[in-house]
């Protein structure tokens, strides 16, 4: 096929400016050995011609064809967990036809700017017979597109959805994507859904935001999108299902601990949507504990890897792990140098490579002040760190309450999100802290343009107006508790802790040392 | 007329001084004053006298400005144009605050750090984009402005703003009161408080 890869294990992964860089991720999961749900990648050449002659590539139609009755056909052979539904997974409610995935991933990550797609249904399958025990049904395998989970989530972030980070929607409408598979469906074309979806995905990259975002960060224009297509798998399955993201390393002290989030009986696009609480990855080990023994393998492994610290999304159904995606590197200032630090004193990496690793900006970064996370430190919450920087103060919940406390002595503004009618409250307050509403919110702008450090995204908390109170895990904090937020590493701390700087940083100054010594021998 | 034009533009500024409320509205110092005075003895708006107060609408000033502005709008006729102009808006909105983010921060190696300035190159980028966002942008408020006269000061905010950044004075942007960000959010309170839409 000129178009398409089966994911499969393929040494050498294909190259990915051909498949691109989530697809690449792949197949160096496949190559290990772990479980990905089956499925391939459209090349990114095929988007170029899309994009080019402005219509479907004729040789992809066919190729699309087949490569969806390939993956009906293998679907059956996931029958080993015994579990009576087809392909690696289906909703408990639907026997029929095979549902999959279908995601954008371009060479260079530009995280949420095109469009993914779940939940489409295959039509390959209608020219199969239904599994014995589903009740035939022309009205199942009809295309359309599900909507479970209903609203606007369903198509969600492009590149993963662990960097889902706005909360703003994307400008593809599930109803329009159904209308034009209907439309197709009506005309007797088999795959339609799949095939719209696919240009839907195509057509992506030259959405103004996407084009936006390529100015900005120097990418070319040309390069086009690779596009996913895999088996969906149901992390709202049943009790035993779930999603998440784990790090191979504290991803906000770079200490060596598995670390991430985990959403029980949902699907991935829940766990960073701040709709829904997660829990700590930890919780995993108690309720699941294949399936956290299996992870944690699984990162130590891809660390030897990569030699780097690293992070896989997954989504495990019905006691069955799936590994969705995987990437290197991904840690900010301190956590960047105690990783590299740490993995030379583990023979991971030379000392050389861990210099190398750490960038002039990520070494400024460092100099950010955090919060000392140690034992006793009491993390009330873990948000998104939209503004760099701690703040230590008392809670007031609403921006009249900030304005007036501020008048004697800091104050952290806990709000769900912010408008402008809280602007005196922003004003007033030491730091931010909001409950929904990702780092492009207005909160996270407002403060970055103050210089106030600001959290956002901490659905662990819930914030009580009316009672004047913050609430979170069963605990009631009034307003004036003193709180403090770290702005880079998310976390809402109950009290003042200590506050660190980079001058004070071991790691750092260990870092620092092995340049010195590097520049002695003249090694670098 | 001039009163629900200083209530309303105050409504969608928040909480903010004198001067702000007069060069959003185009009028000068002493007749916005007076007006808020005024307003302020019905009970429509409230001083808050501390170093971080300003003028700001009471709930009974919420709750008049709601009322005359569906008012004005079922009077007007122009519900489908002010709506299909919202449309618009929304598509443009994400990008806005893209920007405002890319302006902030800057990614290194897919991490989020702050962006220092440092890097002149970048900072036009966003610049370029901010630009071409604007010029896409206009359209928007003539429409608005055909629709109710009152959205007409928006534009020439918006590009004040833009022309200020274009100059030099790059934290107009995003980094003031009267940056672009700011103007674009109340032109953003604006359209929902317009068309009713709860935030």
């Amino acid at each position: 096929m000129r178009f398409i890869h089966p994911l499969t294990p393929t040494t050498p992964p294909p190259d990915p400016d051909l498949v691109g860089a989530k697809a690449h991720g792949l197949f160096t999961l496949l190559n290990l050995g772990f479980p990905v749900p089956s499925g391939f990648v459209i090349s990114t050449e095929a988007c170029r011609t899309f994009l080019h002659d402005g219509r479907f590539p004729e040789d992809l139609s066919s190729e699309l064809s087949e490569a969806l009755s390939d993956l009906a056909a293998s679907a059956p052979d996931r029958h080993e967990t015994g579990q009576p539904y087809r392909g690696a997974g289906q909703p408990p409610t639907v026997d029929g036809p095979l549902l999959v995935s279908v995601r954008s991933g371009a060479a260079v990550s530009m995280p949420g700017m095109m469009n993914t797609l779940l939940n489409v249904v295959s039509t390959a399958l209608t020219d199969l017979a239904p599994p014995p025990h589903a009740a035939p049904s022309f009205e199942r395998a009809s295309p359309k597109v599900a909507t479970r989970g209903s609203d606007k989530a369903d198509i969600t972030d492009a590149v993963s959805f662990a960097e889902t980070s706005d909360s703003e929607t994307p400008d593809l409408e599930t109803s329009d994507l159904a209308d034009a598979a209907g439309t197709n469906a009506a005309a007797g074309k088999g795959d339609s859904a799949v095939r719209s979806a696919v240009e839907a995905v195509f057509s992506s990259w030259n959405t103004a935001r996407a084009v936006t975002y390529r100015e900005l960060h120097d990418i070319s224009h040309d390069l086009g999108t690779a596009v996913i297509v895999q088996a969906m798998v149901f992390g709202d399955r049943d009790r035993h299902s779930g999603s998440g993201v784990a790090f191979s390393r504290d991803p906000s002290t770079g200490e060596r601990v598995v670390y991430g989030d985990v959403l029980f009986g949902h699907q991935g696009e829940d766990v960073v949507s701040g709709r829904f609480p997660t829990r700590p990855l930890i919780d995993l080990a108690g309720r699941e504990s294949l399936v956290w023994a299996e992870l944690v393998g699984a990162l130590e492994l891809l660390e030897r890897h990569f030699r780097d610290v690293c992070h896989v999304e997954f989504t495990y159904e019905s006691g069955r792990l799936w590994l969705l995606q995987v990437r290197p590197g991904g840690l900010s200032g301190r956590a960047a140098v105690r990783a590299a630090v740490e993995m030379a004193d583990e023979g991971l990496i030379d000392r050389r490579t861990a210099l190398n690793r750490v960038t002039p900006r990520q070494l400024k970064a460092a100099h950010t002040p955090r919060i000392r996370l140690d034992g006793t430190v009491d993390v009330v919450a873990r948000g998104v760190g939209a503004s760099p920087g701690v703040a230590t103060g008392r809670i007031a919940v609403t921006a009249d309450q900030a304005a007036r406390m501020a008048a004697h002595g800091p104050v952290i503004l806990a709000r769900p999100h912010t408008s402008p009618l809280d602007m005196h409250g922003l004003a007033a307050a030491a730091g931010i802290v909001t409950t929904v509403g990702g780092p492009t919110s207005h909160a996270a702008v407002v403060a970055r343009s103050m210089g106030k450090p600001s959290v956002v995204s901490a659905a662990a908390i819930e914030v009580d107006t009316t009672a004047g109170c913050v609430r979170t895990s069963g605990r009631v904090l009034t307003e004036g508790t003193v709180i403090t937020i770290d702005g880079l590493g998310g976390e809402v701390v109950l009290g003042s802790p200590e506050i660190t700087t980079g001058d004070t940083d071991p790691h750092l100054a260990r870092l620092l040392t092995w340049a010195e010594e590097a520049i002695d021998k003249g090694t670098t | 007329m001039t009163d629900l034009l200083v209530l309303h533009t105050l409504r969608c500024m928040g909480f903010t001084d004198l001067e702000r409320v007069a060069e959003a509205t185009g009028l000068s110092i002493p007749e916005t004053e007076s007006h808020l005075i005024d307003l302020a003895v019905a009970g429509l708006v409230t001083k808050i006298p501390s170093p971080f107060g300003g003028w700001g609408l009471t709930e009974a000033g919420k709750a008049a400005d709601a009322r005359l502005v569906a008012e004005e709008l079922a009077a007007s006729g122009s519900l489908p144009e002010v709506a299909d102009a919202y449309e618009t808006f929304l598509g443009l909105n994400p990008e806005l605050l893209d920007l405002c983010s890319a302006w902030h921060m800057r990614p290194v190696g897919g991490v989020p750090e702050v962006n220092d300035h440092k890097d002149a190159a970048y900072d036009g980028r966003v610049l370029t984009r901010f630009t071409d966002l604007d010029r896409r942008a206009a359209p928007v408020c003539h429409s608005l402005t055909e629709a109710l006269p009152r959205f007409s000061r928006y534009r020439p905010r918006l590009a004040a703003a833009l022309a200020r950044a274009e100059a030099g004075a790059m934290e107009h942007l995003a980094d003031t009161t009267t940056s672009y960000h700011a103007v674009w959010f109340q032109l953003h309170e604006d359209l929902l408080v317009t068309l009713g839409i709860p935030r």
